[in-house]
């Protein structure tokens, strides 16, 4: 449990809902003082390392580890033969197949890099040694490399994920302009700067865990469970996260292989991924592939949308990447239709990534959306507001507020649209083409109960406690400002304690729903601290307010005070001195009455059951957002440059725009990474990821970005939230990589449809 | 057992005493060995600088670096910069005014390359930064608050 410190700058009102306050837990992480989870100091701790199959399909026939075992300092050696007693947990929505074993290191060989052995040593250097001489024998099985493989196949249907509405074949056949294509993106991985890994620790049967964490109690069930524990008998220790991006949401295989090998040797066991290890002990974006049928009129009015996607996923899930997500609502368009369909191929199940499904769906639309503005010869801005969606076509419902619009307008001005010359291969500098382009993106609006808890101690300082979390977004400083304004105390008074299970429960730092819905639970809980305050004020027989004959009071600044303001004021560590109290602790939460149960409590804060979608109630509820790029292509080499973007966002209302405009290009700087360079390449003989290091898989650094302009367009959505803010961390990326792959098309008259967009699609 | 080395390491302007192996870089010897956990480990293999330290106020890689090979070289990590009342490097005041990091993990890497970055007078435009920065990865994306943050405390040294 970490306590933050306030710091502030700027004005007195940055520390309130809607300022500029700093990070508020900033100083430690500049000066080295933030702990990450491998850095807690664990006495006796030893060191475990992976071992990792390398053939994508098949079966470990035996495993050799005397040497290993002879190798100075080796603890223990974990294979597929060792009987580890756990079982399977839980999935995200809280449903538990019943008696099935769970194998982190199984026998059965489903993808290249998955983890069939550890070795535990004194040190990481011993264990590693070790590891290099295990002896593994393989019966190897016929594998599917990726979506290309020959073997491949055209999976499944996700009936679920099919949508339509009009009559979208008919509609396009008739339709006098028409357009279709393929559009492709490959895999993609999070390239967190913190590599995964855990130190776990045995105390009796309770089990402690210092791991990132973006979901403390998603994960605590994900131990409990494995393990057949109390709920309250493991504890998830994250105050700092070293990035996320939807990695870090669930417990992993390495973990379970930590935890019981701290339970059969006795003593602490640290786990830390490689860099290499990372690529393949959880999955990154799927690749996908979508084709995109586009009908119009002559003068640009949408007739059809016939939407047909597939991405891979592994031999034991079907996940889902909705290449279809964003294609229903971005246009009015009375005939729709899409499909989606998974390929299973031998590698570890994709996962989350930022602005899942909507990212690579907005890659399809919002290109092929530019490929019909060239085809009928009109500006690709005047197509989109031709064709703006008055409403959600595929729910039918309103939107709560959509100003994309705006976005739209607001960025054109600012990026100087109205400069651009249409025709591809038009505007240049000697060799350097120029080309401008627009992407749209958009995520849903998540909601999920959350609690929190007000503490009020003796020394009049507020603390705000959750068991949310903070990799960056930015939890520690908005929950100080929504305390500060709701309870009226200033944010130096204010400690922020985040990131451990034993912590009131909340949504998952996932989906864009962590800030609507923590901000809702601790403005509501803070409110009622000061109500709580307000009353012991009024009637505590040692309270110096009983003299007054005041029958209100108000907390402003730190300060209670009767309202006339001439009266008796205290301040809190006075009034609590009068009170004789140490602490006033109040905790509420935001699920509904009828589900106030420790069960149902335990469920809401550990599982998905109760999230709710942005089309669950009366309003269809989004945030959106539209990109402008310019790029500079080098006309004999084909090397893209990104030289200028503008962004508009409709987040809603921003709880703190320093924090908020950070991730929005956080978010583009991604997709930038996912437009030029970010592709996991693939050996079709074994299935092995390649380039599984920072240095081949190439993600954007310093010099490869611009000045990225970004604008609020957003008006407060009470829809949305309690305090108004629609998702920022998702929607950034959504729409970066089409509107750079438009941009390139308007340099040089070249369309590409799969990402990345490298030199060699361009000479 | 192995064979172990005695080191003595100058760091921070302090003498630290430890036993490692030959083979532990100087990065493993402050996080595991010196509990000086503000350098981080991001790669382990050269490629994302979040473990920049100084040796004899040159940035190097810790990670690519045996702790053996810098015994009577002056280190300087991250939790060395700040003055002796621990008021912040200008950098740091810099990269906390800017929001110059997220997540914070590479947080130290990049603020011990600025300080060297402006050190060798590679802080002379916007570009320049960019580019004697690039060494430094950061995934949550917040270069355009880094450069910000660089100019800002070069112009401040100047």
């Amino acid at each position: 449990m970490t306590i933050m410190e306030p710091r502030k700058h700027g004005s007195a009102s940055d520390g309130l809902v809607g300022g500029r306050l700093s990070r508020f837990e900033g100083r430690m992480k500049i000066t080295g003082a933030a702990t990450y989870a491998l850095e807690y100091p664990v006495e006796g701790v030893a060191h475990a390392v992976l071992v990792q199959s390398t053939i994508a399909a098949g079966r470990v026939t035996s495993i050799d580890t005397s040497a290993a075992l002879a190798a100075p300092g080796v603890l223990l050696v974990l294979t597929p033969e060792d009987e580890l007693g756990l079982m399977t947990a839980s999935d995200w929505y809280g449903n538990r197949p019943e008696n099935q074993p769970y194998f982190p290191l199984p026998r059965e060989v489903s993808y290249n890099g998955q983890s069939i052995a550890a070795v535990v040593a004194e040190s990481r250097e011993l264990a590693v040694e070790a590891a290099k001489l295990l002896r593994i024998a393989y019966d190897e099985a016929p594998r599917v490399a990726d979506l290309y493989d020959p073997a491949a196949g055209k999976g499944k249907l996700m009936e679920n994920l099919s949508a339509g509405w009009g009559d979208a074949e008919a509609a396009l056949a008739a339709s006098p302009v028409r357009i279709e294509a393929e559009y492709s993106t490959p895999r993609e991985y999070h390239v967190a700067m913190e590599p995964h890994g855990l130190t776990a620790r045995w105390d009796g049967d309770r089990l402690t865990v210092w791991e990132p964490s973006q979901w403390t109690h998603g994960m605590q069930r994900n131990y409990a469970e494995w393990f057949g524990l109390p709920l309250e008998n493991v504890q998830i220790v994250s105050p700092f996260i070293g990035g996320g991006f939807g990695s870090k949401g669930v417990a992993l295989a390495y973990g379970a292989v930590a935890a019981a090998a701290a339970r059969k040797l006795g003593r602490p066991v640290r786990l830390a991924l490689t860099r290499p290890q990372n690529f393949t002990s959880y999955g990154g974006r799927a690749a996908t592939r979508q084709t995109i049928a586009l009908g119009a009129t002559e003068d640009g009015v949408l007739q059809a949308i016939v939407h047909r996607g597939f991405n891979e996923t592994s031999t034991y899930a079907d996940v889902p990447e909705q290449t279809g997500a964003a294609t229903p609502i971005l246009y009015k368009v009375e005939n729709f239709s899409s499909q989606s369909r998974v390929v299973p191929v031998n590698v570890v199940s994709p996962g989350a990534l930022r602005g899942p499904g909507k990212n690579p769906s907005a890659f399809g639309i919002e290109c092929a959306i530019e490929e019909l503005a060239y085809k009928i010869g009109m500006d690709p801005l005047e197509l989109r507001l031709k064709n703006y969606a008055d409403h959600d076509y595929q729910s039918g419902k309103p939107w709560s507020t959509r100003r994309l619009r705006e976005a739209l307008t607001e960025g054109a001005d600012a990026f100087g649209w109205s400069k651009r010359s249409h025709a591809p291969r038009s505007m240049r500098e000697g060799r350097t083409l120029i080309g401008w382009g627009i992407g749209c993106g958009t995520f849903p609006v998540l909601r999920a109960p959350s609690a929190a808890m007000i503490r009020i101690l003796g020394n009049g300082r507020v603390e705000v406690v959750s068991g949310a979390i903070d990799m960056g977004q930015g939890t520690y400083t908005i929950l100080a400002q929504t305390a500060s304004e709701a309870f009226g105390v200033p944010v130096e008074q204010i400690d922020v304690v985040l990131g451990d299970s034993r912590l009131p429960g909340s949504a998952i730092a996932g989906g864009s729903m962590l800030a609507g819905s923590i901000t809702g639970a601790v403005h509501k809980t803070a409110a009622a601290a000061r109500d709580e305050l307000i009353g012991l004020a009024l009637n505590d027989p040692m309270s110096p307010f009983r003299d007054t004959g005041a029958n209100t009071l108000t907390v402003s600044e730190g300060r209670i005070s009767v309202p006339s303001g001439e009266g008796l004021s205290l301040d809190l560590a006075e009034l609590m001195a009068a009170l004789g109290r140490e602490e006033i602790e109040v905790t509420r939460n935001t699920l509904p009455d009828d589900a106030q149960g420790l069960t149902d409590q335990n469920n809401a804060w550990s599982s998905m059951a109760r999230v709710q979608g942005p089309t669950m109630g009366d309003y269809s509820m989004h945030s959106w957002c539209a990109h402008f790029a310019e790029v500079r292509v080098d006309e004999d080499f084909g090397t893209v440059r990104v030289s200028r973007m503008v962004s508009a966002f409709d987040c809603g209302r921003l709880y703190n725009p320093k924090m908020v405009e950070s991730q929005w290009r956080g978010g583009i700087i991604m997709g930038i990474g996912q437009a030029l360079f970010e592709e996991g390449h693939v050996d079709g003989r074994n299935g092995r990821t390649v380039n599984n290091n920072v240095g081949d898989y190439l993600v954007p650094t310093n010099a490869d970005i611009p000045d990225l302009q970004v604008i609020s367009v957003g008006v407060p959505d009470y829809e949305a939230s309690a305090l108004g803010g629609k998702g920022v961390g998702e929607v950034g990326i959504v729409g970066v990589a089409p509107a750079i792959a438009n941009a390139v098309f308007h340099a040089t008259g070249k369309r590409i449809r799969d990402l990345p967009l490298t030199l060699e699609k361009l000479i | 057992m192995t064979r172990t080395l005695h080191l003595s390491l100058d760091i921070n302007g302090r003498r630290h005493e430890l036993d490692v192996e030959p083979r532990v870089t100087l990065l493993d010897a402050l996080r595991e060995h010196l509990a000086l956990t503000g350098t981080k480990k991001g790669c382990d293999q050269g490629q994302c600088g979040a473990c920049t330290c100084h040796v004899d106020g040159q940035r190097v890689l810790s990670c690519l670096t045996l702790a053996a090979q810098v015994e009577g070289r002056q280190i300087t990590t991250i939790e060395g910069v700040a003055g002796p009342e621990g008021e912040l490097h200008p950098v740091q005041a810099a990269f906390l005014e800017h929001d110059a990091f997220q997540c914070g993990y590479c947080t130290p890497g990049q603020i011990m390359s600025a300080v060297a970055c402006i050190r060798e007078g590679h802080a002379g435009s916007d570009d320049e930064i960019r580019e004697y920065m690039s060494g430094n990865l950061c995934r949550c994306g917040a270069y355009n608050s880094i450069v910000a943050a660089v100019r800002e405390a070069a112009e401040a040294a100047r």
